[in-house]
C-alpha cells in the first residue's frame, strides 16, 4: 500500500497439498542414465572416463574448468556407453555421458569427508568447490563463489521458501535430512563469517517451521523466520527486501547478505559428512495432468519419461510438460530429456489455451514486477523496436520470474516480450 | 501424446480483462439503478422510463457503430457473426456508452446523446486503433461534444436547477460571508443532501455515497487502482481548503470554511464519479503507480482551476482530457526501474503540487466572492416617495380607538399611466399614532414584482411603528419594480400621517 510503488509480489495458489503429505518415492530402476556434460552455460568439460569404463556411484566423471571449477560425479554404478547429444532441459542440445546402470548402486567416496568445525574458511570454500556443490534453487551457479567474495556478512539467509507453485521437494528434503541440513547451514554460516543465519520458510507451512525450529534449537545464531506466502518470495532480492529492508545493485553481498537454497545446504552437508557429491535428486512430480503427483528421488541423468511412467502417466492427451515449476520452468516438447542436478520439479499441466485480448495498459505488470521494471513499457518498446527505450527501461535486469504474464488480465505473454528485449539488447552489446 | 510448447510462465491469475470490464459494468449499472430510484420517486415513473430509453439509445448507437466498423475494416468485407462477436467482446463499447449516459442530465435530447455516443466510440476510440490504443477517455470526449455542440439543448424546468449550476452561475464557486453561505446551502440542500445525491443533476454523478461505496469495492477487487481516486479527491480537498483559508471563508453549521468548502467542491458535479470511473480508466492513464499519482494530482489541479476561474461550470471532465494528453509525457519521464525512480517521482509530484497550489491560490485571490446584496431603506425622505401622489379614499372609526384608512397611492404602474393607484387598508391607533396593520387590497403594479409587497415579512415592518417617528422600511430585493411598490406603500402610510397631523 505504498503510493509510489506497487505490490512487487503476488500470492499464487500453491497446490502444495497435492504432494506435501505424500511419501517420497525412490526410483532406481533405470537402464541407462544420461549425465548432461554441462555446467551453467559451459559445455567445455574435461571428461575422465571413456566407453567401456566401469564406474561407481560417486566416481568423478568430468570437470568443468571454464571460469569456475565444477566436478561432476556418476549417479549410478555400471558401464560407460559413450557420449550422446540430446536435448537438455534448458532446451539446448547438449552432450550427455551415457552410463548403463547395473542396478547395484555400488558407492565410492568421491572425496574425503570434512569436519567443518575444525576446518577454516578457505578450506571449506575449496572443499565446496571440489565437491561440485551448485546452487540447487534453480540457477545451478557454483555455490562457492558466493563465499569466496563474501565480506562483512550480517546474515546468511537459507532459502526454504519454495515459492513456485506445486513444488514441495525442498520441504521433503529438509524433513528427511535434518542432520545434513543442519551441518550444511552451520558450515555455510562459518564460511560466510555471518553474524547470524536465518532459515526463511513460508508462514503457510507451520509444520515445517516447527520442525526447523526444533532442529536449530541450541545452535547459536541460527533462527527460523516466517515469510509471506507470495511469489517470488524465493528470489534472493525479494528475500533480502523482506528480511533486511535493503536494496542492492547486483549481488546481495553489497548489503551484507548471502542467500543459499536449503537443498544446497543439504547437498553440502552430505558432502561434508559422507564425501558425496550431487548424485541423486528429489523432485516434485506434480500438476493437474499427472495421474499420481508425488515426490521422487532419482539418480541424476534419469530420463523424464520413465519418471512420468512411475507416477502413473499423463491424464490427458495434450499437456504442457514443464522442466521445473509452472512459473519459471520451460515447457519441453518431448519427455526424453533427463534430470539434471539443478532441477527440482517436473510439472505437467493440461493444455488450456489462454484467451487473450488487447493490452489495456492497466499497469498490473509494472505494479507486481519484483525487480520494479515496467514490462508494459518494455513491450511497447519492443513493438516500436526502440532499443534506446529498452535499455532505459533496464529490460536486461529481468529475471523472467513470469509474474507479469501471470498477473496480466489480458492474458498476454508479457514476459516473452521482455525476453525479446533482453535478446535484442544482448545482440547490441556484442 | 501431444506436448504443447508455451513460453513460461504457464499459470494465469483468475482475473481477466473481460471480468474487470464485467465488474465495471455491474458497478456502473448499480449507479444507474440509484438514479432510476431517485427519478422514479421524485419526478415519477415517466422520468425513470426516459432514463432507460436514453441508456438503451446510447448502447444501441455504440453497438451499431462497432458492428459497422468491424464490418468495414474486415479485409474481405463479409459478415461473419463470430468475427463480430469477438470484436465486440474485446472492444467493450458498452462501458463507454454507459459512462457517457450517466454523465448526461436526464433532460438531454436523445439526438444529442446519440451523436455524442458516436463521437466517443468512433472518433475517440476506433480510429485510434480500438480498445487499448485510444489516448482520450472516450466517454469524456463524448461529453465534451455535448458541451461544445448541444449546451443549450439540455435544459428542463423541472430538473434544471442543479446544485453545480447554482454554485457555478449564482455563486461563482466562492462564498465568504456566513449569511450567503447559509443562503447557498439552503438553495443546494446542504452537505448531507449533496453526499446522498438526492438532487437532480447528471444522471449518474450525483450520489457521492453510492459511488464511493462502489469505488471501495472496485478498489478492493483490484478493478481500479485506489491511488487515483485517493490522490485526486485528496488533492482537490487540499487545494480548495487552501482557497478557503486564504479568502477567509466563513463557517457553516459549525464546520469551518476549510472543511465545508472543500467538501462542497468534492460532492458537487462529476468529481467523485470522475475519480472512480473515469480517471481510473487504465487505457488513458499512465501505467506505473508513480505516474498515476502524478496524473491524478494534475487532474485535481486542473479541475479546481477550471471551476474557479475558467468560463465553464465544471472542471472534472476537461481536467481528464487535459491529463490524457499529458499521459505520454508522464510515462516518458518515469522510464526505468521504479524503485530507483521513487525519488524522481517524489520530486515531480512535489513540484507539481506546489505549482498547482500556487496557481490555484493565485486564481482564488482574483475571483470575486458572492456578497449579500446591499440593503435598501425606504423612507419618506425618498424622492420617489415624495413624487408619488396619494389620496385618502375613506376614513372609518372602529372599536378600541382604531381608525381604518383606505388609501390609494401611485406606484410602479403610475410611471406609465398616472391614474393607476395601488390601494391599501391602513389601520392605526388614534391615541398613540401607532400603526396596527398595512394591507395592500389592490396592486396594479407589474405582476410578480408588485407581489413583493404582499410579502408578510415586508408588511410586518410597519407594525407598531409610531407615526410620530420617521417611517422607514427595509427592502430585501433591490429589483426596481418591487422597490417602487414598496415606495408606494410608504407613500400611503405617509398620507395617513399627514391626515392625523403628526
Amino acid at each position: 500500500m505504498s503510493l509510489f510503488r506497487g505490490a512487487m509480489r503476488q500470492h499464487i495458489k500453491g497446490h502444495k497439498e497435492l504432494t506435501e503429505h505424500e511419501d517420497v518415492f525412490e526410483l532406481k530402476d533405470t537402464k541407462y542414465v544420461y549425465i548432461p556434460l554441462l555446467s551453467g552455460s559451459s559445455t567445455k568439460l574435461d571428461v575422465f572416463v571413456k566407453e567401456g569404463d566401469k564406474v561407481c556411484v560417486g566416481t568423478k566423471i568430468a570437470v568443468c574448468n571454464e571460469r569456475n571449477i565444477v566436478p561432476i560425479f556418476s549417479s549410478v554404478s555400471g558401464t560407460v556407453k559413450g557420449i550422446e547429444k540430446r536435448m537438455h532441459s534448458s532446451l539446448k542440445p547438449v552432450e550427455h555421458l551415457v552410463i548403463e546402470n547395473d542396478g547395484e548402486y555400488t558407492k565410492v567416496k568421491s572425496f574425503e569427508p570434512l569436519d567443518y568445525k575444525k576446518a577454516d574458511r578457505n578450506i571449506l570454500i575449496d572443499f565446496m568447490m571440489n565437491a561440485g556443490i551448485i546452487g540447487l534453487g534453480g540457477a545451478g551457479f557454483p555455490a562457492y563463489i558466493k563465499y569466496k567474495f563474501a565480506k562483512n556478512v550480517e546474515r546468511l539467509i537459507i532459502n526454504a521458501v519454495e515459492c513456485e507453485p506445486f513444488i514441495t521437494a525442498d520441504y521433503k528434503m529438509i524433513q528427511s535430512h535434518k542432520e545434513e541440513f543442519l551441518t550444511g547451514v552451520l558450515a555455510m554460516k562459518k564460511m560466510a563469517e555471518a553474524k547470524e543465519a536465518v532459515i526463511a520458510i513460508k508462514k503457510t507451512h507451520p509444520d515445517l517451521i516447527k520442525f526447523c525450529q526444533d532442529a536449530v534449537s541450541g545452535c547459536e545464531g541460527v533462527s527460523v523466520v516466517a515469510v509471506p506466502d507470495v511469489y517470488p518470495m524465493g528470489w534472493e532480492r525479494v528475500l533480502v527486501r523482506e528480511l533486511m529492508h535493503k536494496e542492492y545493485e547486483k549481488l546481495p553481498g553489497e548489503v551484507g547478505a548471502v542467500v543459499n537454497n536449503a537443498t544446497t545446504a543439504i547437498a553440502f552437508g552430505k558432502a561434508l559428512l559422507y564425501g558425496e557429491g550431487i548424485v541423486s535428486k528429489t523432485l516434485t512430480i506434480s500438476g493437474n495432468a499427472i495421474k499420481k503427483p508425488q515426490n521422487v528421488t532419482v539418480p541424476v541423468g534419469m530420463p523424464v519419461n520413465e519418471i512420468i511412467e512411475a507416477c502413473g502417466g499423463y491424464t490427458c492427451e495434450d499437456v504442457k510438460l514443464i522442466a521445473g515449476g509452472p512459473m519459471m520452468g520451460k515447457t519441453i516438447v518431448n519427455d526424453k530429456f533427463v534430470i539434471d542436478r539443478n532441477m527440482n520439479a517436473i510439472t505437467v499441466l493440461a493444455n488450456q489455451p489462454f484467451d487473450s485480448v488487447a493490452c489495456l495498459r492497466c499497469g498490473k505488470c509494472s505494479d507486481h514486477c519484483p525487480a520494479g521494471l515496467q514490462p508494459v513499457r518494455i513491450a511497447q518498446a519492443v513493438k516500436t523496436k526502440d532499443k534506446v527505450a529498452m535499455a532505459k527501461l533496464c529490460a536486461n535486469e529481468c529475471i523472467e520470474c513470469g509474474l507479469c504474464t501471470y498477473i496480466c488480465p489480458s492474458r498476454l505473454n508479457v514476459t516473452e516480450n521482455v525476453r525479446i528485449a533482453k535478446r535484442q539488447l544482448m545482440m547490441t552489446k556484442k | 501424446m501431444k506436448f504443447t510448447f508455451n513460453a513460461s510462465p504457464n499459470l494465469r491469475q483468475s482475473q481477466s480483462t473481460k471480468q474487470i470490464m464485467l465488474e465495471l459494468t455491474i458497478a456502473l449499472l448499480a449507479v444507474f439503478g440509484f438514479s432510476l430510484i431517485y427519478y422514479n420517486s421524485v419526478f415519477g415513473s415517466s422520468y425513470a422510463i426516459q432514463e432507460i430509453k436514453l441508456m438503451l439509445l446510447s448502447l444501441l448507437v455504440a453497438l451499431i457503430t462497432e458492428i459497422a466498423f468491424s464490418f468495414f475494416t474486415k479485409k474481405d468485407k463479409t459478415f461473419d457473426l463470430n468475427y463480430v462477436k469477438t470484436f465486440l467482446s474485446g472492444s467493450f463499447g458498452w462501458v463507454t456508452a454507459i459512462i457517457l449516459t450517466l454523465m448526461c442530465p436526464i433532460s438531454i435530447p436523445p439526438y444529442a446523446l446519440a451523436v455524442a455516443t458516436f463521437f466517443s466510440i468512433f472518433f475517440a476510440k476506433l480510429v485510434f486503433g480500438g480498445f487499448g490504443s485510444n489516448i482520450f477517455n472516450p466517454a469524456a470526449v463524448g461529453r465534451a461534444v455535448i458541451f461544445a455542440a448541444f449546451m443549450g439543448a439540455a435544459t428542463d424546468v423541472v430538473t434544471g436547477a442543479t446544485p453545480t449550476g447554482v454554485i457555478a452561475s449564482e455563486y461563482n464557486w466562492l462564498v465568504v460571508n456566513p449569511e450567503m453561505i447559509q443562503e447557498m446551502m439552503n438553495e443546494i440542500g446542504g452537505i448531507s443532501t449533496l453526499f446522498k445525491g438526492w438532487y437532480p443533476g447528471a444522471m449518474g454523478e450525483t450520489s457521492a455515497l453510492v459511488i464511493l461505496i462502489i469505488g471501495v469495492i472496485l478498489a478492493y477487487r483490484q478493478v481500479i487502482d485506489w491511488r487515483v481516486p485517493v490522490v485526486y479527491l485528496g488533492s482537490i480537498f487540499i487545494l480548495t481548503a487552501g482557497v478557503a483559508v486564504m479568502r477567509g471563508v466563513g463557517s457553516y453549521e459549525g464546520l469551518p470554511g476549510f472543511i465545508w468548502y472543500p467538501l462542497v467542491h468534492i460532492l458537487t458535479g462529476g468529481v467523485v464519479f470522475g475519480a472512480v470511473f473515469m480517471l481510473t480508466d487504465p487505457v488513458t492513464s499512465p501505467t506505473s503507480a508513480q505516474g498515476r499519482c502524478i496524473f491524478a494530482l494534475g487532474a485535481a489541479i486542473f479541475t479546481v482551476l477550471i471551476r474557479i476561474k475558467a468560463n465553464l461550470p465544471e472542471g472534472c471532465l476537461y481536467s481528464i482530457l487535459l491529463m490524457n494528453m499529458l499521459t505520454p509525457m508522464i510515462e516518458k519521464g518515469l522510464e526505468g526501474k521504479q524503485l530507483a525512480l521513487r525519488k524522481k517521482a517524489t520530486i515531480i509530484f512535489s513540484v507539481v503540487a506546489l505549482v498547482g497550489l500556487g496557481s490555484v491560490l493565485l486564481a482564488g485571490s482574483v475571483i470575486e466572492a458572492k456578497e449579500p446584496a446591499p440593503k435598501v431603506f425606504i423612507s419618506t425622505s425618498d424622492k420617489d416617495v415624495n413624487k408619488f401622489e396619494a389620496k385618502i379614499v375613506s376614513k372609518e372609526n372602529q372599536d378600541g380607538g382604531l381608525i381604518l384608512y383606505k388609501v390609494d397611492a401611485q406606484g410602479y404602474a403610475s410611471l406609465e399611466k398616472a391614474d393607476q393607484f395601488n390601494s391599501f387598508d391602513i389601520l392605526v391607533n388614534e391615541k398613540d399614532g401607532a400603526i396596527v396593520s398595512v394591507v395592500p387590497t389592490k396592486v396594479v403594479d407589474t405582476e410578480y414584482v408588485g407581489d413583493k409587497i404582499m410579502n408578510t415579512a415586508f408588511l410586518d415592518q410597519f407594525k407598531n411603528k409610531k407615526l410620530s417617528d420617521k417611517v422607514e422600511v427595509e427592502v430585501n430585493d433591490a429589483v426596481t419594480g418591487a422597490t417602487f411598490s414598496s415606495k408606494s406603500t410608504v407613500r400611503a402610510v405617509e398620507e395617513v400621517r399627514k391626515d392625523l397631523g403628526y
